[in-house]
């Protein structure tokens, strides 16, 4: 490091063309394509529509007045909800089952760990469709109640906020399983042994050894699970029928149907300051951003 | 290992380049232009474009909507002349030629007109048949599932009946169930005036306990595999969804229906005008109207497809709606936007 | 005696846990791969009309379906090649240079990674509209390079985190010039970060539905053509496709993981 600084302080001439070619493409990308449409996004949401909904730069407050009405707020609440509760399912289903596969002495442990990527292949639309199939009222767990004769008539799973969840959570749970397989393969064997030899308890090894050493997995697992939920739209149009709609609805029908940018553009301000919120708290956690991307 | 990645990545080029290729170059069409068609899903039969494209040799990209106002943002945040054809209801029509949106149509490319009849040319929303021509229209029926409920449904109002909770599948279209709402208390489906908006509200969000799925595409589907045994659905998918059972049937609302009539248009901007043309010259052919009817089944406009199907079609009222229906029935109109914001407003409310 | 059959019960219980968890995974799949052998013909085909392997011949008259397939595999590989070379530069020269407003760039790197997908898609489509670039391939490429890149730099820096530049500098003092280093000694060293963060550019861009529904115009995607077709009921020839899809890249997987056995094997020996 030492070296390269002293480097690029002798020919600063000859760094900036590298310098330039190396991340010129990637900062043109980001400013274009990334920093430009969420400013515009900004400006939009300040602005009015005429009669036939076209975007008209004059200034106005009156999207974000929309905004905080009860109604919208209900809509936040159920969606903040339902990506709460999936994020805790998550951790319950995904933390024991990433220990025993991350822990197994069994010579299939790749094998294990990739069969949790292998749904990733089939495209998730359809997979959640699947789900519907399952579930329908003459669908398979129906059809195979009423032949156990668990059930007279087929009983109504589909549709509601539970199957919503159902949804983000299948789609989901792998974000979990994945960062907390890594930080638990990476425990160190002899330091819980220690801990037993110490005379701990199990639960005591558990709370004071293992879970600071595997928090970071379950926290960046949950920021990769929550956020999406407050964006993933087509789940809870297929399975919850548009009766548990999310924040990403409000902002796919404006942009849609409502053919209103501005109030779209709002709600999708708002989105983003909850993500803001979300990766600070994550931060201050002592979570690193590092572990998000890969 | 290097090499296999290489030969890997060159496999998926290939196949990628061959299926993009196939796509575009199967069935000989494509020598004679593009035409880029917008239309409702569950619509047009894909046999028809096939048999267009046999014809004319024009390829046809088929996009979906599932609401006027889909189409209606869709089309705008295009570029102008990403679509040629689409086929907006009759108050959007109407819409679409205040924004100056739509193209003049050659009367003179227009030969089958002739087969429309007399009573659905020349419509209030587009006099002389300017811009547009009409496709095939309907009424927004109820469907009952009778093995299902032991209501007796007749009316909208029979929708809110508190023992239909949570098994009606409706239009996923604020015009529509809000439209529906107003009929079933005496209202016009186009009330702008706030005090009634407001218990148009009330009663609206006494529906929502009642809703089990919106869906506006396809809610034949929810009624024929039973998970819903009670639908608010475009006339069309109740007569499909009675064919597959004898169970289910249409039910035309005591109040007078929704109304609406769908209609083809040329957009602005349009790269292929002559192609256009040409397409819905082929749209108003009698033959085509049957095969169309015969797909989705909705009240036709064409008397020369009509007779010729004969009692088949006409006899079924759920495919040809008697003539006091329509008569009873209403059409929805274009509102101002403030107007609009509060039905928005109702929606959001009825949907969280 | 006690204590070992407790043991057992455990053990027993984990098994059965795992188990759950894997037919929870995987019973969508199941039913995917059913429902293309089902032989009905009538939307929203859901009742089973009897075994059938027709769909996956029927399939391939289907050109519309095979076009947006196609699509797909254009749209990933490109945007896959232009998200490695710019994201591999740039994660190197980010880690190489120093420069004002790095800080800032560090920051919107994060910004595709961390936002709800929608907030990106609806983002593109406004700025698309406003500049009127006419929605299409072009722009679907543009979107999937633009949430593709993070990824990879996130994968090359890994990979930076232990890298050791002096073999760069003996490298340049030995007389070879910069892109010469580059290509036969830096490169190399990347190697296996670059083919992580490509493979899953490769996989985000292929299940893209949210993104690409807002800037894709008239182009179908594979995941699109599958969002038209829920509309109405999936037909058994799109999970036909879906399962030899499937198939494909669990072939391919074993193909390449028992090539990476082997080489570990002779690197052993």
């Amino acid at each position: 490091m030492e070296k390269t600084r002293k480097h690029s302080r002798h020919s600063f001439r000859s760094n900036t063309l590298p310098a330039v070619v190396m991340t010129g493409p990637m900062t043109l990308l980001l400013i274009l394509l990334v920093a430009v449409p969420l400013i515009y996004v900004g400006v939009m949401s300040f602005c009015s529509i005429d009669q036939y909904y076209n975007v008209v730069f004059q200034f106005t407050t009156k999207n974000y007045a929309r905004l905080v009405s009860l109604d919208y707020m209900k809509i936040y609440g159920q969606s903040l909800l339902i990506a709460f509760v999936t994020t805790v399912i998550c951790i319950l289903i995904g933390y024991p089952f990433s220990w025993l596969i991350a822990r197994t002495k069994s010579k299939y442990k790749k094998i294990l760990y990739m069969l949790v990527i292998v749904p990733f292949w089939t495209n998730s639309l359809i997979r959640v469709y699947g789900w519907r199939t399952f579930l329908g009222t003459n669908g398979w767990l129906n059809t195979a109640l009423q032949f156990l004769h668990l059930t007279d008539g087929p009983l109504n799973f589909l549709y509601n906020r539970g199957t919503t969840i159902l949804g983000m959570v299948y789609c989901l749970l792998p974000f979990m399983i994945l960062p907390l397989y890594t930080s638990i393969e990476k425990l160190d064997q002899s330091l819980l042994e220690a801990s037993a030899d110490l005379g701990a308890k199990k639960a005591a090894t558990f709370v004071e050894v293992v879970l600071p050493l595997t928090a970071g997995g379950i926290f960046s697992g949950s920021i990769m699970i929550f956020i999406p939920c407050l964006g993933y739209f087509f789940i809870s149009d297929i399975l919850g029928g548009g009766n548990s709609d999310v924040i990403g609805n409000l902002i796919e029908r404006q942009f849609q149907s409502g053919n209103n940018w501005p109030l779209g553009a709002a709600l999708s301000i708002v989105l983003i300051v909850i993500t803001l919120i979300l990766v600070k708290l994550y931060q201050r956690m002592g979570g690193s951003m590092e572990n998000l991307g890969v | 290992m290097k090499k296999r990645w290489i030969c890997f990545v060159l496999a998926l080029m290939m196949t990628a380049g061959l299926l993009a290729g196939c796509g575009s170059s199967e069935s000989g069409a494509g020598d004679a232009g593009e035409l880029n068609v917008f239309v409702w899903t569950e619509y047009v039969p894909d046999a028809v474009f096939e048999k267009f494209e046999d014809e004319t040799g024009i390829k046809v990209n088929v996009s979906t909507y599932s609401s006027n106002e889909d189409m209606l943002a869709k089309v705008k945040s295009e570029s102008e002349g990403a679509y040629d054809v689409v086929l907006p209801s009759d108050y959007m029509i109407e819409q679409m030629i205040a924004q100056d949106m739509l193209e003049e149509l050659d009367q003179d490319a227009l030969t089958n007109l002739s087969n429309i009849g007399e009573a659905y040319l020349n419509p209030s929303y587009d006099p002389g048949n300017i811009y547009s021509v009409p496709y095939q229209g309907g009424v927004a029926a109820i469907a009952v599932n009778t093995s299902m409920t032991d209501l007796d449904i007749t009316s909208y109002a029979d929708l809110f009946d508190p023992s239909l909770a949570d098994s009606l599948v409706v239009l996923d279209d604020y015009r529509a169930v809000i439209g529906m709402t107003a009929r079933s208390m005496g209202y016009s489906m186009n009330e702008t005036d706030p005090e009634i908006l407001s218990q148009i509200e009330e009663k609206l969000l006494t529906l929502k306990n009642n809703i089990r799925l919106y869906d506006s595409d396809s809610p034949k589907s929810a009624l024929i595999s039973g998970d819903c045994s009670v639908g608010y659905v475009w006339s069309a998918e109740a007569a499909l969804a009675m064919e597959e059972n004898p169970d289910i049937k249409i039910v035309y609302p005591t109040e007078g229906a929704y109304l609406f009539m769908d209609n083809w248009a040329v957009l602005k901007g349009t790269k292929n005008y002559d192609g256009a043309m040409q397409f819905i010259n082929f749209m108003l052919d009698s033959e085509v109207s049957q095969m169309v009817s015969e797909e989705f089944p909705y009240l036709n406009p064409n008397t020369a497809a009509v007779e010729a199907m004969g009692e088949e079609y006409s006899g079924n009222i759920a495919k040809n709606p008697p003539a006091d229906v329509i008569a009873a029935g209403e059409y929805v109109q274009n509102l101002d936007t403030d107007t609009l914001a509060v039905y928005d407003e109702m929606w959001t409310k009825l949907k969280e | 005696m006690k204590r070992k059959k407790r043991e057992r019960n455990r053990k027993r219980l984990s098994a059965l846990f795992c188990a759950l968890v894997y037919l929870f995974l995987f019973l969508p799949i199941s039913v995917i791969v059913v429902n293309s052998m089902n032989a009905t013909t009538s939307k929203p085909y859901l009742s089973w009309k009897g075994f059938t392997l027709d769909w996956y011949v029927k399939l391939f008259d289907n050109s519309s379906l095979l076009q947006s397939f196609g699509n797909t595999m254009v749209i990933a590989i490109v945007s896959t090649l232009l998200a490695t070379v710019i994201g591999t530069l740039g994660a190197v020269g980010m880690y190489r240079y120093k420069f004002k407003g790095k800080a800032l760039l560090d920051g919107l790197l994060y910004i595709p990674v961390v936002i709800p997908e929608i907030v990106l898609g609806i983002s593109l489509l406004t700025i698309f509209a406003l500049v009127d670039i006419p929605r299409g391939m072009l722009t679907l490429i543009l979107a999937h390079v633009t949430f593709c890149v993070p990824y990879v730099i996130f994968n090359v820096r890994a990979r930076l985190a232990g890298y050791d530049s002096s073999i760069e500098e003996a490298s340049l003092d030995l007389g070879a010039n910069r892109i010469r280093t580059f290509f036969e000694i830096t490169l190399p060293v990347l190697a296996p970060g670059i083919a992580g963060g490509a493979l899953l550019a490769f996989t985000l861009s292929i299940d893209d539905v949210i993104i690409s529904y807002f800037v894709n115009g008239q182009t179908k995607t594979f995941p699109l053509k599958v969002m038209e077709s829920i509309k109405s009921g999936v037909a058994p020839d799109v999970n036909a496709l879906s399962t030899l899809i499937l198939l494909g890249t669990i072939v391919l997987v074993v193909l390449t993981q028992s090539d990476l056995l082997k080489i570990k094997k002779k690197v052993k020996r």
